[in-house]
């Protein structure tokens, strides 16, 4: 067991959570989700997000729009779906639930 | 003196210093290889590439018109390598529908890459992990052997009676 993998794997389970928390609040790039998880040390590489995108657009979860940027080419701003919405909700109380039961098991003992 | 290249990237159009495309476009080769070839994976590509003509154009806004190799190397450290990429990724989930996807277990094919006669020392040599060299001398032995062992079974039966 490598505590590096551990924690690693630990951040892969809840990437999607974070993703559709950062996007409820409103629509964005790609770069700019990249900035927000990487400011929480959620992802290191951009080279993450795209599939990740493309996964939950794919599934019905996301939805995008084209707009122009002056800095180069067009860039595609995501945003959450009503199923998405429904998906992040259920996500919420998964985590809570999850995050309860590690409380339980801390104060057995 | 370098020979500068061209290049179309998302549309936009970027001249690039010759080892850094060759460099780029190695690196680009691994993303898609990584990614694989449905749909999906094409439109992740473009999304990379999309946003490597993005950081290429701020590149040469904050200064100089060619794209050189320290540029493609910071956007590959930016992007990550197929290698950081599935370090950070969730397991891949087999998508409902696709009906022969590889459960990890080890199969038993021919190799048609690795043949002398019909690719099967390759592929016991590739299911075994061992050189298939070794396999097509046993194989030979046996060819040459077998006659003696059959007589040698014969004997055993002559034995028993």
């Amino acid at each position: 067991m490598n505590i590096d993998n551990s924690k690693a794997q630990m951040r892969k389970g809840i990437l999607e959570y974070c993703i559709l928390l950062i996007l409820s609040k409103k629509p964005l790039y790609a770069s700019d989700i990249i900035g927000e998880l990487k400011a929480a040390q959620m992802i290191v590489v951009e080279g993450t997000l795209y599939p990740l995108l493309t996964r939950l657009k794919n599934d019905g979860y996301l939805s995008y729009k084209w707009e122009e940027s002056l800095q180069g080419p067009p860039r595609k701003y995501y945003e959450l779906t009503p199923e998405g919405t429904t998906f992040l909700s259920e996500l919420e109380i998964s985590w809570s639930d999850l995050v309860e039961a590690i409380k339980q098991l801390k104060d057995k003992g | 003196m370098k020979k500068t290249l061209t290049i179309n990237l998302s549309g936009l159009v970027f001249h690039i210093d010759d080892d850094a495309y060759e460099k780029l476009y190695a690196y680009l080769t691994q993303i898609n290889r990584h990614f694989g070839n449905d749909a999906e994976a094409k439109e992740i590509v473009e999304d990379i590439e999309n946003r490597i003509a993005e950081i290429f154009t701020e590149k040469i806004k904050s200064g100089g018109e060619v794209i050189n190799l320290d540029h493609v190397n910071e956007v590959i450290v930016i992007m990550g390598t197929p290698e950081a990429i599935s370090n950070e990724e969730e397991e891949k989930q087999p998508a409902a529908g696709k009906k022969f996807y590889h459960t990890g277990g080890k199969r038993l094919y021919r190799d048609p890459e690795d043949k002398v006669l019909g690719g099967v020392c390759g592929g016991l040599g590739a299911y075994f992990s061992i050189d298939p060299v070794i396999i097509r001398i046993i194989f030979a032995l046996i060819f040459f052997l077998g006659g003696n062992g059959s007589r040698y079974s014969k004997r055993s039966y002559g034995n028993s009676c």
